[in-house]
C-alpha cells in the first residue's frame, strides 16, 4: 500500500505571497524610491547613493545582531552607550600610542565585555532584559562621561579613518560592505542552522526550550555578547568616520536601532521574523531620511516621521480590524 | 509585628536614606542643615511626582517612556503661549499644560490599548514623537527666563513653613496616589490588573480602560511637570528634561515597583524617589564630579533590582520538614 | 427550576461548540456536567459566566429570561464559577481576593478595608478554615485556594456555583473537606455544577447529571438511575471494555538507581530503582516532592547530596540536554507551556530535541528532519495537513502525540510521565495508558507521576509512595491494597 505522504507546504497560491511582510515591505521600499526619484534629480545619482550609505551602515550593522536578540524574546538599550564606551577605548588606546591591532583588539574587547556583563545579569540574577539594559545604558555612558568628562578624542589611527571614511574599489564604502556580508551571514546562521532554530524556539516558547535541553541562558549570554561585539564593529566605522568622539556619541541610536528591527517585521516579543524584512527595513529608512534630507527636511521631521512610521507600522491592522468590527 | 516592619523593605529604603544622610552630614556639615535638606527635597519634588505617576503605568506591567518628551512638550507649548498673552492667570496655564500632558497621555493608551501596538514601541515611538514636535513648534529656539511674565514665575517661589511651593505639590500629589491606589476601587483594580491580566476579565475588569486611564493620568502628570519645570528653572527649551524618563523608572525599581506588575508602595517609590534625589545631591557635597552622576545612577538601578529580584523571586516551598 | 438552557449553540469558525444544548438546575442540587475534552463544557461554563455570548438559545434564571452579556453580569446574576486555580491574584491578600471587582466602599467612595476584614473572618469562620484574612494567596495552598474562591463566591450571594475539576490537584484530606462545603451550600438552598473526571466522586457528590457529547446534548437523569459504565457509554459513545488495558511484559535487569537524593527544604533519602520494561508508579499528594525529584533527576534543578546511577555507571546531571543525551526524557504535567512550542512547525517540533542529530556542522538537513518527522508521524498517527503547519493549530490530542514524538525522537531508554493523564477525557486516557503498554514492550522503562490510585493499580508494576518528601514505602502492586497505598501517603 503506498503511504499517504505529507508534503510539507500548503498548496502554493499567488496570493500568499503578497500577504508577507517581506513583500510588503519591499512594495513600500520601491514607492519610496519611485517617490524620491520624481521629487528630487539628485536622488537616483549612483555617487549620492553610495554615500548616502554612510547614514546607516554602521546601525544596520547593530540591527542584524540586534535582530537575534530580539527574536529570543530580549531587548538590548545599551547599545548606543555600547558604542561611546568603545569608542573611548579607541581615542584612548590611541592617544597612549598603542598599535593598530592592538588599538583594535581593545575596542572590540570593551564591546564584548559590556555585552558580557548585560548577558551574565540578565541570566544570572533571571532580570527582564529590558530593566537591565536601562540600567547599564546609563552605567555604559556615565562611565564614557565620567572619563571623558568635557575632553573629545579626535586622533585615530589611519586605518580606522580609512574604514569609516574610504571606499573599496573606489566605490563600495567598508562600513556598507561589512554590513552586507554580515547579513548574509547572519541570514544563513538564523534560517539555515540548528543555532537559529534554536534561537527562535527560545523566543517562542523559553520554558519550553529549557526542557527541550536547549541551554537558553547560554544562548542569552552569547546573544548579548555578540551585540556587544557588533556595537563595538560599529563604534569603529563611526569613529572613523567623525574623527571625534565625545561621549554623548551615538546618543539615541538604540531607538533608531530598534526601530529597524521592529519594522522589518521582527516580533517585539520574541518568535518570529527574518533577516530579508529587516534588510530590507534598513533601506527603507536609510532612503526615506536621504530623501528627506535632500529635500531639506531638518533630521528631526526625519526622528517624528520614524517614530510614526514605527507605530503605524504595528498598529495598523489591528486599527482595521478594530474598524471593521465597530462597522458589523 | 515589630519584626515585620523593621524588614519591610520600605523600611530599609527609609534606614538607608536616614543612613546616607548621616554619612554625608558627617563629611560635610552644610548638607544637613535644613536649609539645605529642604533645597533637596524642593528639587526631588519633580521626581517624586513623576515616579508616582509612573507606579501606575508600571502596576499594570507597562512602561512610559514618553514621560519626559511629554513634560517638554507640554513645556514648551505654555512657556510660547505665555510669551504671547502674558496678562492670563498662571492657573490657566497650569491647566492647560495638564491638558496637554492627558491628551498625549491618551496618544499612547490608544495606541496601546486599541491599535494594540506592544507599549514598548508605542512609547518609544512617542518619546521621539513627542521631542521632535518641540523643535517643530518653537523652530529650534529656547524660551528664556526674560520672556515669562512675572506671574508665570511667582507661584513657584512661594514658601509654606519654609518649604517651598514644589514640595507641596509633591506631598499633595502623594497624598493623592495614596488614597487612590490603596482606597479607591480604581487603584486596588489596577493592583489586580497587574498581578493577574486574564483572571481581571473574569472579574469584568476592562483591561483598555484602565490602560488607556494609567497612561492618561501618566501624561497628566506628566503635564503638571511640564509647567513646575519651566517654572522651576525658568527656561523652556528643545533640551531639558531628556533622558529623564530614565531616572524616573530607576526611582521606580529602586523603590520596589516589579517590573512584573501588581507589586509596590506609594511609601516605597516615594522613597525610591527620595534616594535618587538625595544621590544626586549628595554627590555635589562630598566633591565627586557631576560627570560621575549618569555612571553612579546607572550602578544604583542595577543594584537594586539585583536585590529586589533576589527578595521577590518565590522561594521554593518547604516540603520537608528537617 | 433555578436554571434552564434552551437549544444553546455557539459557533466558532469551523466548529460547532454546542448545538442546540438544553441544561436543567434544580433548586438544592449538585449537578454533574460530564463529556470528554471538546464535548462542549467549558463553552458552556463559559457562556454562564458572560465571557461568551451564545449565538442561538434563551437561558432562563428563576424562569426569567436573561441576556448575559459580560462576567459582571453573571455575577450580578448570582452565577460563580470557581475555576483551576489561575484566577487568584497572587500578590494580594484573602479578603481583597475575596472582595475583588466588588470592593465594599463607604458613603464617601473609599474602600471599606475594616467592613470587608470583619466580614472575610466571618465568612471563613462558617466554612471552618484556618486562613488569616490578610495572608498573601501565594503563601496558601492549593485546597485553601479553592475555600477563598468558593468564599469569593459566598459573598456575591452566588445562587449557582460552578466547580470546575475542584479536587483535581487535592490530597483525600482537602478533598473530603471540599465534599463537606459543598454539601454545606447545598443546604443553604444553593444550586452546583460540578464538573470532574472523575467518575467515582461524581457518584459520592452529585444529585444529577447532564452528559454532552461533540457539543450536543446526549442525556440528562439522576445519579441514583446510572452507574459508572452507563456515564462512559454517554460520554464516548461506545462502550469501553476495559481502562487500563496493561500488556503483560516481563520485567527485566535494573538499569537505573538513585540513591540518597537530598535536595534541601525538599526531599531526603530517596532510594529507588528501575528495572527494565518496568512502569514505577509514584504516588503521593500533590505537594509531596514528586515532580521536584523528577526535575531534579532531569537536570532541571540541581541536587545537593546524593547520586544517579544509569547500567552501573553514575550520571552527573546538571542540566536536561545531560539527561537527554543519556536517554532519560521527562514529560511535563503542563504540556503546553513546557511540552509544545505552539508558533513552530510541527516538523520543528518534532525534531526540536534531535536537532544536532538532523543536521551536518550545524546546517540542518532537511532530508533527515522529514524521515525523523514521518517516522514518528506514523508511528504516533498525529493527524497533519502539511509539515509546515503550526503546531497550535492541531487538536489537542495531535498536539499531545507531537510532545510525545519529540521525546520519542531522542529513542529514550527512560521516560518520566507527570500525570499523563491530568485532565483529560477517558477515551484518550485509554489511549494513552495502551500506548504506554506498547512502548515498555518495546523495551523502556517508564516513571509515572499519578494522583489517581486506580491509574496506579492499573498500571504500575511497583509504586513509590511518598510524603512530605520522604519515600514512605515501595510496593509492589501486586500485593498491596489502596487501604494501604493511601495510609502511607497521608502519613500514617
Amino acid at each position: 500500500m503506498m503511504k499517504n505522504l505529507i508534503p510539507d507546504n500548503p498548496p502554493f497560491k499567488l496570493i500568499n505571497i503578497l500577504y508577507k511582510k517581506e513583500f510588503i515591505l519591499f512594495m513600500v521600499f520601491l514607492s519610496i524610491i519611485i517617490i524620491n526619484s520624481n521629487i528630487s534629480p539628485y536622488f537616483l545619482d549612483l555617487y549620492n547613493l553610495i554615500d548616502s550609505t554612510f547614514l546607516f551602515s554602521e546601525k544596520a550593522i547593530i540591527a542584524l545582531s540586534m535582530t537575534f536578540v530580539i527574536i529570543a524574546r530580549q531587548i538590548d538599550l545599551s547599545v548606543a552607550s555600547i558604542i561611546a564606551v568603545s569608542s573611548c577605548v579607541l581615542g584612548y588606546t590611541t592617544s597612549v600610542g598603542f598599535d593598530t591591532y592592538l588599538v583594535i583588539s581593545f575596542t572590540l574587547l570593551s564591546g564584548i565585555l559590556c555585552g558580557a556583563f548585560n548577558g551574565l545579569i540578565i541570566t544570572r540574577f533571571a532580570i527582564p532584559s529590558i530593566i537591565v539594559t536601562i540600567g547599564t545604558m546609563s552605567l555604559f555612558r556615565g562611565l564614557a562621561y565620567s572619563f571623558l568628562e568635557d575632553q573629545y578624542y579626535n586622533k585615530f589611527p589611519k586605518f580606522v579613518v580609512s574604514l569609516g571614511s574610504d571606499y573599496l574599489f573606489g566605490y563600495i564604502p567598508y562600513a556598507f560592505l561589512t554590513f552586507i556580508i554580515m547579513s548574509l551571514i547572519f541570514a544563513f546562521i538564523l534560517h539555515r542552522t540548528i543555532i537559529g532554530k534554536r534561537i527562535y524556539s527560545i523566543g517562542n516558547n523559553p520554558d519550553s526550550a529549557q526542557y527541550t535541553g536547549i541551554d537558553v541562558d547560554r544562548y542569552t549570554f552569547i546573544l548579548f555578547t555578540l551585540n556587544g561585539l557588533f556595537s563595538a564593529v560599529a563604534a569603529i566605522f563611526l569613529s572613523g568616520r567623525l574623527s571625534s568622539v565625545r561621549p554623548n556619541i551615538a546618543f539615541g541610536w538604540e531607538l533608531e536601532i530598534i526601530t529597524m528591527v521592529v519594522l522589518g517585521g521582527v516580533y517585539i516579543y520574541g518568535g518570529s521574523g527574518s533577516i530579508l524584512g529587516v534588510v530590507i527595513s534598513i533601506f527603507i529608512l536609510g532612503m526615506l531620511s536621504f530623501g528627506l534630507g535632500l529635500l531639506n527636511v531638518p533630521g528631526v521631521g526625519i526622528i517624528i516621521f520614524t517614530g510614526l512610521l514605527l507605530i503605524l507600522s504595528i498598529g495598523f491592522p489591528s486599527f482595521v480590524k478594530y474598524f471593521r468590527s465597530k462597522n458589523e | 509585628m515589630i519584626k515585620k516592619i523593621i524588614t519591610s523593605r520600605d523600611f530599609i529604603l527609609f534606614a538607608i536614606i536616614v543612613f546616607g544622610v548621616v554619612v554625608v552630614g558627617i563629611a560635610n556639615p552644610f548638607f544637613v542643615k535644613p536649609s539645605s535638606l529642604s533645597d533637596v527635597l524642593t528639587d526631588t519634588s519633580i521626581l517624586i511626582i513623576l515616579a508616582l505617576s509612573q507606579m501606575l503605568v508600571i502596576l499594570i506591567r507597562a512602561i512610559d517612556l514618553s514621560v519626559a518628551s511629554n513634560l517638554a512638550l507640554s513645556g514648551m507649548l505654555i512657556s510660547l503661549l505665555s510669551t504671547i498673552y502674558p496678562e492670563l492667570p498662571v492657573i490657566f496655564f497650569i491647566l492647560l499644560s495638564c491638558s496637554i500632558g492627558t491628551f498625549l497621555g491618551v496618544l499612547n493608551g490608544v495606541s496601546i490599548a486599541i491599535l494594540k501596538v506592544p507599549f514598548i514601541v508605542t512609547t518609544l515611538g512617542t518619546l521621539s514623537i513627542y521631542r521632535g514636535l518641540i523643535y517643530f513648534v518653537s523652530d529650534g529656539k529656547q524660551v528664556y527666563s526674560s520672556e515669562f511674565s512675572e506671574d508665570f514665575l511667582a507661584l513657584i517661589h512661594y514658601k509654606f513653613l519654609s518649604l517651598s511651593f514644589l514640595f507641596w505639590i509633591a506631598v499633595a500629589v502623594f497624598i493623592l496616589m495614596y488614597i487612590l491606589l490603596n482606597h479607591t476601587r480604581f487603584g486596588r483594580n489596577l493592583y489586580s490588573l497587574g498581578g493577574n491580566p486574564d483572571a481581571a476579565k473574569y472579574i469584568g475588569i476592562n483591561e483598555n480602560k484602565y490602560i488607556i486611564l494609567a497612561y492618561s493620568l501618566s501624561g497628566f502628570f506628566a503635564g503638571l511637570c511640564g509647567y513646575l519645570w519651566v517654572a522651576r528653572y525658568s527656561v523652556a527649551s528643545t533640551q531639558i528634561a531628556i533622558g529623564f524618563e530614565l531616572t524616573v523608572i530607576s526611582a521606580c525599581v529602586v523603590g520596589g515597583i516589579s517590573v512584573m506588575g501588581g507589586v509596590g508602595t506609594v511609601i516605597g517609590c516615594t522613597l525610591g524617589a527620595l534616594l535618587i534625589g538625595f544621590i544626586r545631591n549628595a554627590l555635589p557635597a562630598v566633591d565627586i564630579s557631576q560627570f560621575w552622576q549618569l555612571a553612579i545612577s546607572g550602578a544604583i538601578i542595577l543594584i537594586a533590582i539585583i536585590i529586589n529580584t533576589k527578595t521577590e523571586q518565590r522561594k521554593e516551598k518547604t516540603i520537608m520538614v528537617e | 427550576m433555578k436554571l434552564e438552557l434552551k437549544k444553546i449553540s455557539k459557533f466558532f469558525p469551523g466548529i460547532k461548540a454546542l448545538q442546540k444544548v438544553d441544561f436543567k438546575l434544580k433548586d438544592n442540587s449538585i449537578h454533574a456536567l460530564l463529556g470528554e475534552n471538546g464535548a462542549g463544557k467549558s463553552t458552556l461554563v463559559k457562556i454562564l459566566c458572560g465571557v461568551y455570548q451564545p449565538d442561538e438559545g434563551k437561558i432562563f434564571l428563576n424562569n426569567i429570561e436573561h441576556n448575559i452579556t459580560n462576567p459582571l453580569e453573571s455575577l450580578s446574576l448570582g452565577i460563580s464559577a470557581i475555576h483551576q486555580e489561575s484566577v487568584m491574584f497572587d500578590e494580594l491578600s484573602v479578603t481583597e481576593n475575596i472582595f475583588i471587582g466588588n470592593h465594599i466602599t463607604k458613603p464617601n467612595n473609599l474602600v471599606d478595608w475594616q467592613q470587608m476584614e470583619r466580614k472575610t473572618k466571618e465568612l471563613l469562620g462558617n466554612l471552618e478554615a484556618d486562613i488569616r484574612p490578610n495572608e498573601k494567596i501565594k503563601d496558601l495552598s492549593i485546597a485553601q485556594r479553592h475555600i477563598v474562591q468558593i468564599s469569593r463566591s459566598l459573598i456575591h450571594d452566588a445562587d449557582i456555583v460552578i466547580m470546575d475539576e475542584p479536587t483535581a490537584s487535592l490530597s483525600q484530606k482537602e478533598i473530603d473537606e471540599l465534599y463537606s462545603i459543598i454539601r454545606n451550600l447545598k443546604k443553604q438552598n444553593k444550586s452546583i455544577i460540578f464538573i470532574s473526571h472523575k467518575l467515582d466522586e461524581i457518584m459520592e457528590v452529585c444529585d444529577e447529571f447532564t452528559v454532552l457529547r461533540d457539543g450536543e446534548f446526549i442525556n440528562t437523569d439522576l445519579i441514583t438511575n446510572t452507574n459508572k459504565d452507563k456515564l462512559v457509554t454517554y460520554m464516548v459513545g461506545r462502550e469501553i471494555d476495559q481502562i487500563f488495558p496493561k500488556k503483560q511484559v516481563k520485567i527485566e535487569q535494573e538499569i537505573f538507581n538513585v540513591k540518597n537524593l537530598y535536595k534541601k527544604t525538599q526531599f531526603k533519602n530517596i532510594n529507588f530503582n528501575l528495572r527494565k520494561k518496568e512502569i514505577l508508579g509514584f504516588y503521593g499528594l500533590v505537594g509531596s516532592g514528586r515532580t521536584e525529584i523528577m526535575k531534579t533527576i532531569f537536570g532541571i534543578n540541581k541536587y545537593d547530596e546524593g547520586e544517579v546511577f544509569f547500567k552501573g555507571k553514575k550520571l552527573k546531571i546538571r542540566k536536561p540536554n545531560d539527561a537527554i543525551q543519556n536517554g532519560i526524557v521527562y514529560l511535563s504535567e503542563e504540556r503546553q507551556n513546557l511540552g509544545m512550542t505552539g508558533l513552530m512547525s510541527v516538523k520543528d517540533n518534532i525534531n526540536m530535541a534531535v536537532m544536532d542529530k538532523n543536521s551536518d556542522y550545524l546546517i540542518i538537513n532537511q532530508l533527515k528532519e522529514i524521515r525523523n518527522a514521518e517516522e514518528l508521524q506514523d508511528k504516533l498517527n498525529i493527524k497533519v495537513s502539511y509539515w509546515s503547519q503550526l503546531a497550535q493549530s492541531l487538536s489537542g490530542g495531535n498536539q499531545q502525540k507531537t510532545v510525545i514524538a519529540k521525546w520519542l525522537s531522542t529513542k529514550p531508554e527512560i521516560l518520566i510521565l507527570d500525570e499523563p493523564t491530568k485532565g483529560i477525557d477517558v477515551k484518550s486516557k485509554s489511549a494513552v495508558h495502551e500506548f504506554m503498554g506498547e512502548l515498555v514492550d518495546t523495551g523502556m522503562s517508564i516513571i509515572m507521576i499519578s494522583s489517581e490510585l486506580t491509574e496506579i493499580l492499573g498500571m504500575c508494576d511497583r509504586v513509590v509512595v511518598m510524603y512530605k518528601g520522604l519515600v514512605k514505602n515501595i510496593l509492589d502492586v501486586s500485593n498491596t491494597t489502596s487501604e494501604e497505598i493511601v495510609k502511607l501517603a497521608s502519613g500514617e
